[in-house]
């Protein structure tokens, strides 16, 4: 939205050259007229002003010679007469005529005036006989005619000025219009074609001046970039490594998909493809092999496509094929199953033969929905599904996948709101003694208070929290309320009782850890040495070296440690020996079945022996039934944990069951193992 | 009518009887037949006078005298006097008066028409007299021309104004006398001869001072006007003034009129003098305020008909010159009581013009003096009054 108004807004703000030409050249052109203007009618003010000095002082002369006679003859009359005359002159405003004894023969004033010069002449007499000054003549005269000329013809300058400037503007409009306008409108008018479809437009001028020339270069200019634009589009749209369309393909793809389909009803089938353990194969073999190995499941996919499907790679390890009509679910369940076939045929890679294997994620929908846009986002939920429960197979998404994924959705946007409102609950599992069938602790378990959900278990929201990055502040959630619950063991008196928290991957990379988890403890005046943690074999692997120090740390705090499910994983027994261990939690799986399973009898067995070799103390899981009790007991396992004890609970409800239970004997704590002299400080 | 017709029998009678011997008036000499031009205007007192002394000594002489009048207009001057040289019946003598030279045309025709001319007052000037010559000579029919000195009554009129300012010490602080010009105008013959006049009279008196000359085109009212103008400067320029050159009776009488509004008293206190013996002139003499009037030369009618009869009688006034110059005269207090009622009545026929022919043997000879005047009016006035 911003990029198109300022598109607009651009225009708008866009002041023409034309008129800033006209701009520029109109003030200076009518200042320099009006300057002239002034400075000539100046001059000529000047001029005319000597012009009548002048002429008033010859009037003044000539009449002073018509007059001398008359004067000196004293004929006063004719002295008025002809001072009468030069009355017909409008500049004249009045005249004296004084005889030699200074005394006035004859005056006339015509008109009463402001701007007054006055002129003197001396009238002189002479006859054959004499010559004398016979008085002088004084004319009183006025500029006002100057004036109003003046001010006239400055008006009219003016005036013309203006017209003329008028002129100059419109034949400077006109002519920059021709000369200057239309070239820029048709370069403009090129480039904006241009703009809208991506074509190279040339523009259309065909004159030798400098905007031919421009026209030209820009014409060469618009064919070069035309080459360019194509080249960037199709780089744009396409993989450069196969050479198959991008995800920016698919957006456009996705737009025109309802049009290409025959009918709105016909079946379009989105297959979303992603190599399983392609990661592997780039560790393995190296990239340029990966990327070999890339090119070639494209070559497979293209072959295994009919024309009308389309094949794109959207980056890294995923791929995408469309079949626009497919008849029914079944038989794009079978175009997916196709694909997966071509992929799986064997890569020699390396001199090594590869056996590629991958996930797709189907999702089929009708031509005429209006959702065909949202076609990557189901078939991603399909691959997800695929590939978190059968990697190497075909999901088809159903409403079950979507229900699914929309709960996923939901939990996840969740969660910052989980913890703001205390919606993550804190419950406890009773962890028994099984020779004496006392409570020696308990196990932290986190659950999820949901408002709409209800009660969630871990096992749903917890790759949720991981994957949202809020492990850590789940953890110190569960620390704090483990810590929380000892001081209320304490107080109901049972400070003998030690709790367990699960430890997530990620935690046990965090050197924080250690100094966080003593100053909680620190916090609730509870010794570390109740705080059982519980790590898994997986986050052991991940992180080998971090992973050894962070147990160090806490082990020396004084906590016990524990490594959950074992048997399920790697069941390494190196691991065993390498990290600083205190206790072995046999997973529920190999206990479910006893007594009945022999294989598993004799795996726990193995376990319980090694345990008892390594100085380990195990604990059996899932506990349900008295005889699996029996047999842990037998076996030597010394702690159980299961329903057939206590099922998990709030605190509080734990604080009563614990009233009813028996309180064991010292005995326990005292043997326990954890608490080794060298560890303890 | 009748008492011209008895004035002009007593005339007649008187001459008849007192005609002294020695003057030939032959019987047999034939009566000769005049015409005079006048450039002037009916009832302009001085034509009018001069025709009126030319048809008084044509009564005495035997002479016709026709006046036209030309009304002060030059071409029905022309007019008239082209007409009389075409007349078939055509007059002894043509007489004319070169005013504004417009007679030169008419002088021409006279002589192509054999019709003999005299010039009076006004005679031939400038490039005209350069052409023409004198009498007689390119114009075998032009007689001849007969003026005044008006240049000699100029200087007479100056002078008498300066006697009586000296006498009086009418000087200015300046120690000079200082006196008004007022001519008639400056292109005039007549009027340049007056000016000229007072010119040579004042430049011979180191005490005396024209401070203007002003020009009055012969009128009283324009004489008054410059007067009082030159009495104010007098005045601011702190100059008593003495006295007031006129160049003809009406412009001093325009000048006792200023003079008089100015406060001054004329003939006390101030002089002025003027031109023309013209009757109001005489009448301001009588009174005291003005101390002469110079003239007499309307007289040149009278004499222009004694040169003519002379010269038909074979007595040829060119013997002496072709250009005869009459002398005027001025009439003051003192000699006012002799000529002042010729000239205010105008009877002309008292004056005995037989007695101014000239003597045999001194042709062109004459006395035209206002003594000569006063002596033929004397007795004239004892008989015929």
């Amino acid at each position: 939205m911003t990029p198109d108004r300022d598109a607009q807004a651009a225009p708008r703000r866009l002041r023409s050259v034309v008129r800033a030409m006209i701009w520029a050249t109109v003030p200076v052109l009518l200042l320099v007229q009006l300057l002239a203007s002034a400075g000539v009618e100046a001059t000529s003010f000047w001029s005319q002003i000597r012009q009548l000095d002048a002429r008033i002082a010859r009037t003044a002369e000539s009449r002073a010679e018509l007059i001398a006679e008359p004067l000196w003859k004293m004929r006063y009359d004719q002295v008025t007469g002809v001072l009468n005359e030069i009355m017909h002159d409008e500049t004249i405003a009045a005249a004296a005529v004084y005889d030699d004894t200074g005394a006035a023969i004859a005056r006339v004033v015509a008109r009463p005036s402001d701007q007054v010069a006055e002129i003197s002449r001396p009238i002189r007499y002479s006859n054959g006989n004499i010559a004398v000054q016979a008085g002088r003549i004084a004319i009183a005269y006025s500029y006002a005619p100057v004036y109003a000329d003046t001010g006239g013809r400055l008006m009219l300058l003016l005036v013309v000025g203006v017209l003329a400037t008028l002129a100059t503007v419109v034949a400077l409009r006109i002519s920059a219009n021709i000369f200057i306008g239309k070239p820029l409108a048709a370069i403009m008018s090129a480039i904006q074609r241009s703009k809208q479809d991506g074509r190279a437009y040339p523009a259309e001028i065909s004159s030798p001046n400098e905007f031919g020339q421009l026209a030209q270069a820009f014409n060469a200019m618009q064919h070069t970039t035309s080459g360019a634009l194509d080249r960037l589009g199709h780089m744009a749209s396409h993989d450069p490594l196969t050479g198959l369309p991008n995800r920016r393909s698919l957006s456009e793809r996705l737009v025109t998909l309802s049009g290409d389909a025959g009918s709105p009803d016909s079946l379009i089938a989105f297959c979303f493809i992603d190599l399983d353990d392609f990661k592997g194969i780039n560790d393995t073999f190296g990239h340029d092999a990966g990327d070999r190995f890339l090119v070639h499941i494209s070559e497979r996919l293209r072959e295994a496509v009919e024309p009308q499907d389309w094949v794109a790679r959207l980056g890294g390890d995923e791929f995408v094929v469309i079949r626009p009509e497919v008849s029914n679910a079944a038989a794009a369940q079978a175009f997916a199953r196709e694909l997966l076939d071509a992929i799986s045929e064997p890569i020699r890679l390396h001199d090594k033969q590869v056996a590629p294997r991958a996930s797709i994620g189907l999702a089929v929908r009708r031509a005429g929905d209006p959702e065909l846009s949202h076609l990557p986002a189901l078939a991603d939920i399909a691959l997800y599904h695929a590939k978190s429960k059968a990697p190497g197979t075909v999901a088809v998404l159903d409403e079950a996948l979507q229900r699914d994924y929309r709960r996923r959705r939901d939990l996840e946007l969740a969660i910052p709101a989980g913890f703001a409102e205390g919606q993550f609950e804190v419950w406890y599992q009773g962890q028994i003694d099984l020779e004496s069938q006392g409570v020696v602790g308990l196990e932290a378990l986190i659950r999820w208070r949901h408002p709409e959900h209800g009660v969630i278990g871990p096992g749903e929201f917890l790759p949720l929290v991981e994957r949202s990055g809020n492990n850590a502040r789940l953890t110190r959630y569960v620390l704090t309320d483990a810590c929380r619950a000892l001081q209320h063991l304490a107080a109901a008196g049972r400070p003998d009782i030690r709790i367990a928290i699960n430890l997530p991957p990620s935690e046990l990379a965090d050197h924080s850890l250690a100094a966080e988890l003593r100053a909680t403890c620190a916090r609730f005046d509870v010794a570390a040495s109740s705080l059982e943690l519980e790590i898994t074999e997986g986050s052991l692997i991940n992180n080998i070296a971090s992973a050894s120090e962070t147990l160090q740390r806490l082990r020396r705090l004084g906590a016990t440690i524990a490594l959950d499910d074992f048997g399920t994983g790697y069941s390494s027994l190196a691991h065993l020996r390498r990290f600083p261990l205190d206790r072995v939690k046999i997973d529920k799986a190999f206990i479910s079945e006893i007594p009945d399973s022999a294989e598993d009898k004799a795996i726990v067995g193995v376990i319980a022996s090694l345990a008892g070799t390594l100085g380990l103390t195990l604990v059996a899981e899932g506990i349900e039934r008295a005889e699996q009790a029996a047999a842990m007991r037998e076996m030597g396992v010394t702690l159980g944990q299961g329903y057939l004890y206590h099922r998990p609970q709030p605190l509080r409800d734990v604080l009563q069951w614990l009233e009813g239970q028996a309180v064991p004997e010292s005995r326990v704590v005292a043997e326990s193992p954890s608490i080794a002299p060298e560890f303890a400080a | 009518m009748t008492i011209f017709l008895r004035i002009w029998l007593a005339a007649g009678m008187a001459c008849a009887v007192l005609a002294p011997p020695g003057h030939i008036v032959a019987a047999d000499a034939k009566a000769l037949n005049i015409v005079f031009v006048s450039p002037g205007k009916t009832g302009e007192v001085y034509w009018d006078m001069v025709a009126q002394t030319m048809q008084a000594a044509g009564r005495k002489l035997d002479a016709h005298v026709e006046v036209l009048t030309s009304e002060r207009n030059y071409r029905i001057m022309q007019e008239l006097g082209y007409g009389v040289v075409a007349r078939a019946d055509k007059p002894d003598f043509l007489i004319l008066s070169n005013e504004e030279s417009a007679a030169v045309p008419i002088l021409e025709a006279a002589e192509a028409a054999g019709v003999k001319t005299l010039l009076l007052s006004n005679t031939l000037i400038g490039e005209d007299a350069k052409r023409l010559g004198p009498p007689r000579a390119k114009l075998a029919t032009w007689l001849g021309d007969i003026t005044t000195d008006l240049q000699t009554a100029g200087a007479r009129m100056a002078n008498a104004l300066i006697a009586t300012a000296r006498a009086e010490k009418w000087q200015s602080p300046d120690g000079k006398i200082h006196i008004l010009g007022i001519g008639g105008d400056e292109i005039t013959p007549a009027s340049i001869a007056r000016n000229a006049g007072l010119k040579l009279a004042v430049d011979a008196a180191p005490d005396v001072v024209v401070d203007r000359m002003l020009y009055a085109n012969w009128t009283q009212s324009e004489a008054e006007q410059v007067t009082a103008n030159y009495l104010s400067w007098a005045a601011r320029k702190e100059i008593r003034p003495a006295g007031v050159w006129a160049g003809n009776d009406p412009m001093a009488l325009g000048a006792l009129r200023a003079i008089t509004a100015a406060g001054l008293v004329p003939g006390r206190n101030i002089e002025v003098v003027g031109l023309n013996w013209s009757e109001d002139a005489l009448r301001e003499i009588k009174a005291g305020r003005l101390l002469l009037s110079d003239g007499g030369h309307f007289l040149l009618g009278g004499w222009s008909i004694v040169l003519l009869r002379d010269y038909a009688d074979g007595c040829d006034f060119a013997d002496a010159s072709p250009r005869v110059e009459a002398r005027t005269s001025a009439i003051t207090r003192d000699n006012l009581a002799s000529v002042g009622d010729l000239i205010k009545t105008r009877r002309f026929d008292r004056i005995d013009f037989t007695r101014f022919r000239a003597k045999a043997g001194r042709c062109g000879r004459y006395d035209f003096s206002l003594d000569a005047l006063i002596s033929s009016l004397a007795r004239a006035d004892g008989a015929g009054e």
